[in-house]
């Protein structure tokens, strides 16, 4: 039984690391331009998919290819930045729709260049830190749980410690005031673009190997995005990582003690839950929404 | 009056429609105007200023509920798609309890969990809705004679005048709803929501009524689906679908009463009949996607604005419409 | 003005003589085929979105079977040769599509036959099979019940086969006791857990818990293999998982240190999962489909036309894609050219007469029509079936098993863990 608990905190702190690396990129994306990314799910599979045409198409090594699909749909954020959502920024309902339609063109173009099935990506080891005989932390998913710490780490300290952070953080509150300050809002925008696709990207990377990957795998992260940054409060990183654990805590418990389809229900009842009790989230203040 | 001769060759135009039209257009033909009340009754819960994403789940209780009274009780085919209606909007106040705590993007994530909660629920209890195969064999409009026509509802051109009718019908209602003093509130919700408060509007009731009416609507449009197809499924109702109901409105514009009814038909059209004919397959989406940015992009006002530019232009005399201001 | 659209030219393999199929009369669809014309035949599947994994290698495999046939001379019917070619439609996987779709397959392309995949799409084209008399065919016979005159299932009768894996397994393995399953929570996966069940249950293995369920959106498959291993169970039951499912499952399971047996319906790039695990892990994994390299496929009792340069053509053409649908739409195919050229007429009514006349040939093997305890109807082609378990990393058909044998010993085991399921005919709403 201990041997079954300890399992499954493994599992949760594996998910809750990828989910707070995507929900992040979303609440950032949010509070900085103020659009909601329906496409962050296809970020995270392009970030994917950058690891099958790399590392399991040409053999670049994997850690590499995992910087490169960083970069790549890093670049996808600035390509929709200066694309859409710069055009766009009176427009937030337009936003939305100019990311859906982003996010289907994504989708259409990975079944014309990889096909409808998932794809196949070698292991990139098959290493296993056994804790004991049923304890067992794959080191597949400790790059991802490392990954998280270090990249959310690194965020936390860019926005609260650096001039660019500052500035950044000062154009989410009121982006009048931060323009007034001689803050660019454009360069912020793109700062905020790239990080925010790049974890998306670098999820996607790092998980390719240990998931399905196909072409619609984005459909399911989003939909725990959007659970994880409502709970946490719209635009607020702590609160996206807090309830990114929290969520994974539930989901994976329930998953392994009832079932997966329980999970699910017990999920989204949490998240009303939350919603009908602090209708902003539980970091979250009423003036952003 | 001109007026009026335009009204009766729009609807002798739109009598004739189905003739001039190949037999599969004539079934996109029957969905399209199932849509076009669906994507018109989500234009009223937007005037408040609320953008739903359960709106899908709640044309799926209209649609479950007519289906399971036909079914399980017998009642007759029309009364039970009006009690589809009622159910649906009676769920919507339901859920305007917890959702209507929230406003803006967390009523929008909110409204999208209470929807996924109710098709979890569709999925989870096989008795009485039939679990992910969902219901089949749902009873069809009984057939029936005026005299000079013969409505045979398997026939897609039957049930187009079918619920075309029902949804010209609805559609006048809700316009009336929209003029009235109580449509002119909603917009004042919407707009002017701190004001509206403090003279005396109760906004948080204005906000489940227009919520409740919209929902009703697209009841009776999700009973309409259920009695021509004959089969219902949680799938059917999923956030697929409710992605293209938004879209059909904000590419369509939500400032006049006619713009999303033109998103639907134009991006319709677009998607099922142009894009397939051209044998695309699997670059569709791709291309739906791009037409979806790019009128997003260059008509931000939405298709809307091509129509108001051309006839204000011919009646500079005429009252102006409202002005897209969002 | 949506037809002047349409008109304008445009034409495609897929979309053929509009004008010319328009004025054809409505209810007598394909009845009279002008001598040494292409007999067409409707591929009505989903070709995009989440489930087009389930149509596209399947209309991939179909056009091979075309050219393989035609260039073997087409069709012989009564009235001479006649060359073959599919019109596919895009359904969506949504029924208000699937029905549009027939329409136009029957209507105004005018074709022969209509090859489904069924489930969701079925029941919104049922009435369209009713009034036109269309001959269809569906990869998922739990869409037969009694009123579906016009659909057969003649390649899967998925999930019955899986009872043939389960008792190769119980006599070639006696010493397995113990079990456990997981299933994602929709209409394939909860016939088939009742299915295991019955198969489990007739070959005295112990199921240690209740069969875990999942969400199909679910990509973390770690804690629901968690969860199945904490019994310590002799063989872990992947039922009628998704290859999306079942390579992060096993993946998992390996991980997690199993060391059982496993036992699932399919195992589409098995390749994958042994580069995934390891080739030790993977020895012995059941499955129900063969490659169609096997030698085993050869026999004289198979009826599939050379499988060995089928899926040979098939992999030089879509590298990595092989898998269960690839062959079951051709496999339906020639069951039909069959019938047709036996009834010397492409007709549904006398097609339909022609292949439900004695035995039926099954890819695998001769075969009964079947189906009135478990579907209202004996519509589903049912006979024998191979239990397949990988060997030296390579799939290896071991048997060829008889699922009418089974079910005359077993069918109410069947009927009863069905029945739980609300997966019975009768209980379908």
């Amino acid at each position: 039984m201990l041997d079954l608990l300890a399992q499954t905190g493994l599992n949760a702190v594996y998910a809750a690391s990828y989910i707070s690396l995507v929900a992040v990129g979303l609440v950032l994306i949010f509070g900085v331009m103020g659009v909601i990314n329906f496409a962050h799910g296809e970020l995270f599979m392009a970030g994917a998919y950058a690891i099958v045409a790399l590392y399991a198409g040409l053999n670049v090594p994997f850690f590499l290819a995992v910087a490169a699909g960083l970069l790549f749909v890093g670049c996808l954020g600035l390509l929709m930045e200066r694309a859409l959502f710069r055009p766009l920024k009176d427009n937030p309902l337009g936003g939305l729709v100019a990311s859906i339609g982003f996010l289907m063109i994504l989708q259409a173009l990975a079944v014309m260049g990889f096909g409808v099935r998932m794809v196949h990506i070698p292991p990139v080891t098959q290493e296993v830190i056994a804790f004991s005989e049923k304890v067992r932390l794959p080191v597949a998913r400790l790059y991802v749980i490392i990954a998280a710490i270090v990249l959310l780490s690194a965020l936390w300290y860019f926005l609260k410690r650096t001039k660019f952070g500052w500035a950044l953080r000062a154009s989410a509150q009121d982006p009048e005031a931060a323009a007034l300050q001689g803050i660019s809002i454009t360069q912020t925008a793109r700062i905020a673009m790239f990080i925010g696709a790049g974890l998306a990207g670098i999820a996607g990377a790092l998980t390719a190997p240990l998931v399905s990957v196909n072409p619609h795998m984005g459909h399911s992260v989003i939909v725990t995005a959007f659970i994880v940054i409502i709970v946490g409060g719209v635009g607020s990183l702590e609160g996206a990582i807090v309830a990114s654990v929290a969520y994974a805590l539930v989901h994976t418990f329930v998953t392994t003690f009832w079932d997966g389809v329980l999970a699910d229900i017990v999920g989204l009842s949490l998240m009303l839950l939350v919603l009908i009790v602090k209708p902003t989230g539980l970091f979250g203040s009423a003036d952003r929404a | 009056m001109p007026k009026f001769l335009i009204w009766i060759a729009a609807l002798a135009a739109l009598i004739a429609l189905p003739h001039g039209l190949s037999f599969s257009q004539q079934e996109i033909l029957v969905f399209l105007t199932i849509n076009v009340l669906l994507v018109a009754s989500y234009r009223l819960l937007t005037l408040t200023g609320e953008w739903s994403l359960g709106h899908v789940v709640i044309m799926g209780v209209g649609a479950y509920s007519s289906a399971l009274l036909t079914k399980k009780l017998g009642v007759y085919v029309p009364v039970s798609m009006l009690l589809g209606g009622v159910f649906a909007a009676l769920i919507a106040v339901l859920l305007s309890f917890p959702l209507f705590r929230m406003k803006g993007f967390y009523f929008l994530i909110g409204s999208f969990a209470a929807g996924e909660i109710i098709r979890l629920l569709w999925k989870r209890f096989r008795d009485p809705f039939g679990g992910a195969k969902g219901i089949k064999g749902i009873d069809p409009m009984p057939d029936f004679s005026v005299g000079f026509y013969q409505f045979d509802f398997f026939e897609p051109t039957s049930y187009y005048y079918f619920a075309g009718v029902v949804v010209a019908v609805c559609l006048w209602i809700l316009w009336r709803i929209e003029k009235s003093p109580v449509g002119l509130t909603f917009h004042a919700v919407h707009w002017q929501d701190k004001l509206a408060q403090a003279s005396g509007v109760n906004v948080r009731a204005y906000r489940t009524l227009a919520f409740a009416i919209a929902s009703g609507f697209a009841g009776i449009s999700g009973a309409l689906l259920a009695h021509y197809v004959g089969t219902i499924n949680p799938n059917a109702f999923d956030i697929d679908l409710m992605v293209f109901v938004l879209t059909w409105a904000i590419v369509g514009g939500t400032a006049t009463f006619y713009g999303p009814i033109l998103g639907c038909v134009v991006l319709t059209v677009i998607n099922e009949v142009v894009l397939r004919e051209l044998g695309l397959e699997q670059m569709r989406p791709l291309i739906y996607g791009a037409i979806m940015i790019l009128s997003i992009l260059f008509l931000p006002n939405g298709l809307e604005s091509i129509v108001q530019k051309f006839t204000q232009r011919r009646a500079s005399n005429g009252a102006p419409e409202r002005s897209p201001a969002e | 003005m949506i037809s002047k659209i349409v008109k304008s030219g445009l034409t495609r393999r897929t979309f053929l003589h509009s004008t010319a199929a328009a004025a054809m009369s409505a209810g007598l669809p394909g009845t009279s085929l002008a001598a040494g014309s292409t007999i067409k035949i409707g591929f009505l599947a989903p070709l995009t979105g989440a489930v087009a994994a389930w149509g596209k290698p399947g209309l991939d495999g179909c056009e091979i079977w075309a050219e393989r046939v035609n260039a073997a001379g087409g069709i012989k019917l009564g009235d001479g040769s006649h060359n073959v070619e599919f019109v596919a439609y895009d359904n969506e996987y949504d029924p208000a599509k699937a029905r549009t779709g027939a329409t136009k397959l029957i209507r105004e392309d005018g074709v022969s036959f209509i090859m489904m995949l069924g489930g969701d799409t079925w029941p919104g084209v049922q009435p369209v099979a009713d009034k036109t008399g269309m001959l269809f065919s569906t990869l998922l016979p739990s869409d037969l019940s009694p009123d579906t005159n016009t659909l057969i299932a003649p390649a899967e009768v998925h999930p019955i086969y899986n009872v043939t894996g389960v008792e190769w397994l119980a006599e070639n393995r006696p010493e397995l006791k113990t079990a456990v399953m997981c299933a994602q929570d929709d209409a394939l996966g909860l016939p088939s857990v009742a299915t295991y069940l019955a198969a489990f249950e007739a070959a005295g293995i112990e199921m240690l818990d209740a069969p875990l369920l999942f969400d199909p959106a679910t990509t973390d498959f770690a804690p629901v293999v968690t969860r199945l291993i904490s019994k310590n169970p002799d063989i872990v039951c992947l039922d009628t998982c998704y290859s999306d499912y079942v390579h992060p499952i096993a993946e998992q399971l390996f991980q997690q240190g199993f060391k059982g047996q496993i036992i699932s319906c399919t195992a589409d790039f098995y390749d994958q999962m042994i580069a995934k695990t390891s080739e030790e892990f993977m020895e012995g994994f059941v499955f129900q489909f063969p490659d169609f390299d096997d030698p085993a496929l050869n026999g004289d009792n198979i009826n599939f036309t050379d499988p060995n340069g089928f899926y040979a053509e098939f992999n030089k053409r879509h590298p990595g894609q092989w898998g269960a649908v690839s062959w079951e739409y051709a496999s339906i195919m020639d069951l039909w050219k069959a019938a047709a050229e036996k009834a010397g007429s492409a007709s549904p009514d006398a097609v339909a007469a022609a292949m439900k006349e004695g035995k039926g040939k099954h890819a695998f093997g001769d075969a009964d029509w079947w189906g009135t305890e478990l579907f209202g109807i004996d519509n589903a082609l049912v006979g024998d079936w191979p239990v397949v378990a990988i060997e030296g990393g390579k799939a290896t058909i071991k048997e060829f098993r008889s699922i009418p044998d089974w079910y005359a010993k077993h069918g109410d085991l069947l009927v009863k863990h069905m029945q739980a399921y609300d997966q019975m005919w009768d209980q379908r709403s």
